[in-house]
């Protein structure tokens, strides 16, 4: 690989075969020419696809842990940090871990060198300067003494000065006094020496995954009014909705931030059902929320700045805007469930079904979302009826009067019930590999007002004989019990 | 508000000159109000499929975007005003697709989707929400209202509330004027022994009866007596009513039997 420069072409990498060769990357291309008599391949370097390759492959490596970093200016832009705390143990270890990236990284034909320290400054030099490998931690000082100054990632010219000096081996700096040393070459130096020795952070800038989309807008005369929020987060969503659309997004999670003029910083986050770029939807949804929130938003003097942040995105079908301004955004159920959030904080409710016997169990509320697909609810397959309302559990029926089968006569919830029908039973039978679980006999009863009841009675399951803890069951009751009520 | 069609016209169109006869003035007037009048009138009714009700309300049914309360007739009635209730949401849900919405304030216990699909509504297209308090019920069904209000918008097609305490004035008219521009089913379900004067169109009380049996004796349908106790521009009734959950379908259950039924004596008495 070459590249262009003022003075003429000169070599930017060499693959190993040329290593063998004797080149080195810096030579000028003449005289490489010149010098060997070997027919040379050189390509044109292109930094903008090597720097595509290396963001490819970091996003690959987040497989190992989330925080990931490319090398930057100062270590030549052609290797990576993984930050692997509190991920190594899923791969067995660092050592494992590094076993397993250097089997990966050779099966894609990529040579690779790694190295695990407790700075990144240190598992650089050893990395590129050394032998790799896993240093255990507080040894930095020791692994790292051995090697060029150069791999403390200094200017090559600094390296080449600090040569002169005699200080060839980072051992050697780390035991020269410092104050000369800042001296002469300036803080850099020793910053370099310490984030290598894990005296002083460094830290990582991770990759971004997702595309940030967001916007802000500032103001020489603070904003407080409600209607100027929301009319500043309309605008700043339009600003960011052709990019969205461009990307083929909606935004699912907004976060408003509200810096306050003496500094305090407020943040509203809004959830929506679907992903939308519709500004007039989003400006609604939060006019609810300020509106919820009243006073509590505390204005104070103003804002000073509005900054819009799409948190979340989610894919969007692609839609016919409307001329009028997207009317249909925000309609039905979805924009139904989005609003009661925004304005009373809570969420709509859907009544989903399980496979269960039991009829408490059979069915629960749970939050509603967007295609939900919803189980195949077994619609009456047994044709049994089944009450309006369900207790959420049975309800004791005092002075229960059944004396052959079917209750005639009890008391609930203080009325005397005197039955004058009764249908039934429908044997229940619990849940008895969950726990202890009685079996039940259902009845539908109509007192002589006409009220439907659901009533059952408890019986006690059959005792199994060898009862393994005999202590830990819970002992069922044996009774009547109220259930529900029929329309 | 949205602005009126009215607004469009011609200043000439909307406010007749001098010159013109009184009569003519006077019709052009009519007319301005009768266009005003109709525009706040819902566009539909849900009708109840038994003539004896459907002639006593106006427009030969329930009037979709009006307020309807319903109230149990007594304690221990409340299964049979909610199963009432339930049953004209899922007459409306049979008529058109969509979703319905059930706002249940707190402490009412939330309905049995295994109950539902027994009285002949989808669980799959209920919709609950539960709130904190009877304003925040009243705050919910009204959003509710507003939200996707246009004239063909999917979406809901019912809204039904369960309150704590009786339907105040100012609920009521907040709902009525959020309810008018739509057509859906809007009704409130509130606790007995809770009246208050309020602009709700139609007022029912509902009590138990006693249910129908099949040929083997066994229960086959709710029944209900209900009262219609108020109607604006309308008459009062007193009928008892079964529903039949497979057909959708309200019946006059003492017709059916062949004898007058226990309500009948009050159900033929209606008041002008």
């Amino acid at each position: 690989m070459a590249s262009g420069e003022a003075t003429g072409l000169r070599l930017v990498a060499v693959d190993a075969r040329a290593r063998a060769l004797g080149l080195r990357p810096g030579e000028p291309l003449a005289r490489v020419r010149a010098r060997l008599s070997t027919p040379l391949a050189v390509h044109p370097a292109d930094p903008e696809a090597d720097a595509a390759a290396l963001e490819r492959l970091c996003l690959w490596a987040k497989r190992y842990g989330p925080g990931v970093a490319a090398f930057g200016a100062a270590e030549g832009r052609d290797g990576l940090f993984l930050d692997s705390t509190g991920s190594s143990h899923l791969f067995g270890g660092e050592a494992g871990l590094v076993a397993d990236l250097a089997r990966r990284l050779a099966a894609n034909g990529l040579p690779a060198r790694i190295a695990v320290a407790g700075s990144p400054g240190c598992a650089f030099a050893l990395a590129r300067h050394g032998a790799g490998g896993v240093v255990a931690p507080g040894g930095e000082a020791k692994a790292l003494s051995g090697l060029p100054v150069i791999a403390l990632r200094i200017p090559q010219e600094m390296a080449a000065d600090l040569g002169r000096l005699g200080l060839r081996r980072i051992g050697d700096l780390a035991e020269a006094p410092r104050a000369p040393l800042a001296r002469r070459f300036g803080e850099i130096l020793i910053r370099r020496l310490d984030q290598a020795l894990g005296h002083r952070p460094d830290p990582l800038v991770a990759l971004d995954e997702l595309p940030a989309f967001g916007a802000a807008r500032g103001f020489l005369d603070p904003i407080g009014h409600q209607a100027a929020i929301v009319a500043t987060a309309k605008r700043l969503l339009a600003e960011i909705a052709p990019r969205l659309e461009a990307a083929g997004l909606g935004a699912r999670v907004l976060h408003l931030t509200l810096h306050r003029v003496d500094g305090v910083i407020r943040t509203l986050s809004l959830g929506l059902s679907e992903p939308t770029r519709c500004p007039v939807q989003v400006g609604r949804l939060l006019d609810l929320r300020l509106d919820r929130l009243g006073p509590a938003l505390d204005a104070g003097f103003g804002f000073e700045t509005v900054r819009l942040d799409i948190v979340r995105t989610g894919p969007t079908a692609h839609l016919q805007g409307e001329l009028a301004g997207g009317d249909r955004a925000g309609a039905g159920a979805s924009g139904l469930a989005d609003a009661l959030r925004q304005r009373l904080g809570r969420g709509l409710l859907r009544l989903t079904p399980h496979q269960s016997h039991v009829p408490e169990r059979a069915e629960t509320a749970e939050p509603w979302r967007v295609n939900d697909v919803a189980l195949r609810r077994p619609a009456r397959i047994t044709g049994r009826p089944r009450p309006l309302v369900l207790l959420t559990r049975g309800e004791t029926a005092e002075d229960m009067l059944a004396p052959d089968g079917p209750p005639q006569l009890f008391r609930w919830r203080r009325r005397l019930h005197r039955i004058t029908h009764a249908d039934g039973p429908e044997r229940i039978a619990g849940e008895w590999w969950s726990g202890p679980a009685p079996t039940r006999d259902y009845y539908v009863v109509e007192d002589e007002a006409g009220r439907r009841l659901w009533v059952y009675r408890q019986v006690q399951p059959p005792a199994d004989p060898p009862s393994p803890e005999p202590a830990a069951r819970v002992a069922p009751v044996v009774g009547w019990f109220v259930h529900g009520m029929f329309a | 508000m949205t602005q009126r069609p009215l607004a469009s016209l011609s200043p000439t169109d909307a406010m007749p000159r001098a010159t013109e006869a009184p009569a003519a003035r006077l019709s052009a007037l009519r007319a301005r109000l009768v266009t005003q009048a109709s525009e706040i009138a819902p566009r539909k009714h849900l009708s109840f499929g038994v003539h004896a009700i459907d002639a006593c309300l106006p427009g030969g049914g329930l009037g979709l975007g009006h307020l309807h309360e319903i109230a149990p007739e007594a304690e221990g009635d409340e299964p049979a005003a909610l199963g009432f209730a339930l049953a004209l949401v899922a007459r409306r849900l049979a008529e058109v697709p969509g979703e319905a919405l059930l706002v249940l304030a707190k402490g009412h216990p939330m309905p049995y989707g295994h109950g539902l699909a027994g009285l002949g509504l989808d669980p799959d297209r209920l919709l609950l929400f539960e709130a904190d308090s009877d304003l925040d019920a009243y705050r919910a069904l009204e959003e509710a209202l507003r939200t996707g209000a246009g004239p063909s918008s999917g979406g809901l097609a019912a809204v039904a509330g369960l309150v704590d305490a009786g339907l105040p004035l100012i609920q009521s008219r907040r709902l009525h004027l959020a309810g008018g521009r739509t057509d859906r089913l809007l009704l409130v379900l509130r606790p007995v022994g809770a009246d208050s004067p309020n602009v709700a169109a139609t007022r029912w009380r509902i009590a138990t009866g006693k249910a129908l049996r099949d040929r083997f004796g066994c229960i086959e349908r709710p029944c209900w007596r209900v009262r219609l106790d108020r109607c604006r521009n309308g008459r009062m009734g007193d009928w008892l009513l079964e529903w039949d959950h497979a057909a959708h379908r309200f019946g006059l259950a003492g017709a059916l039997a062949g004898h007058p039924p226990e309500a009948g004596s009050r159900g033929v008495r209606t008041e002008p």
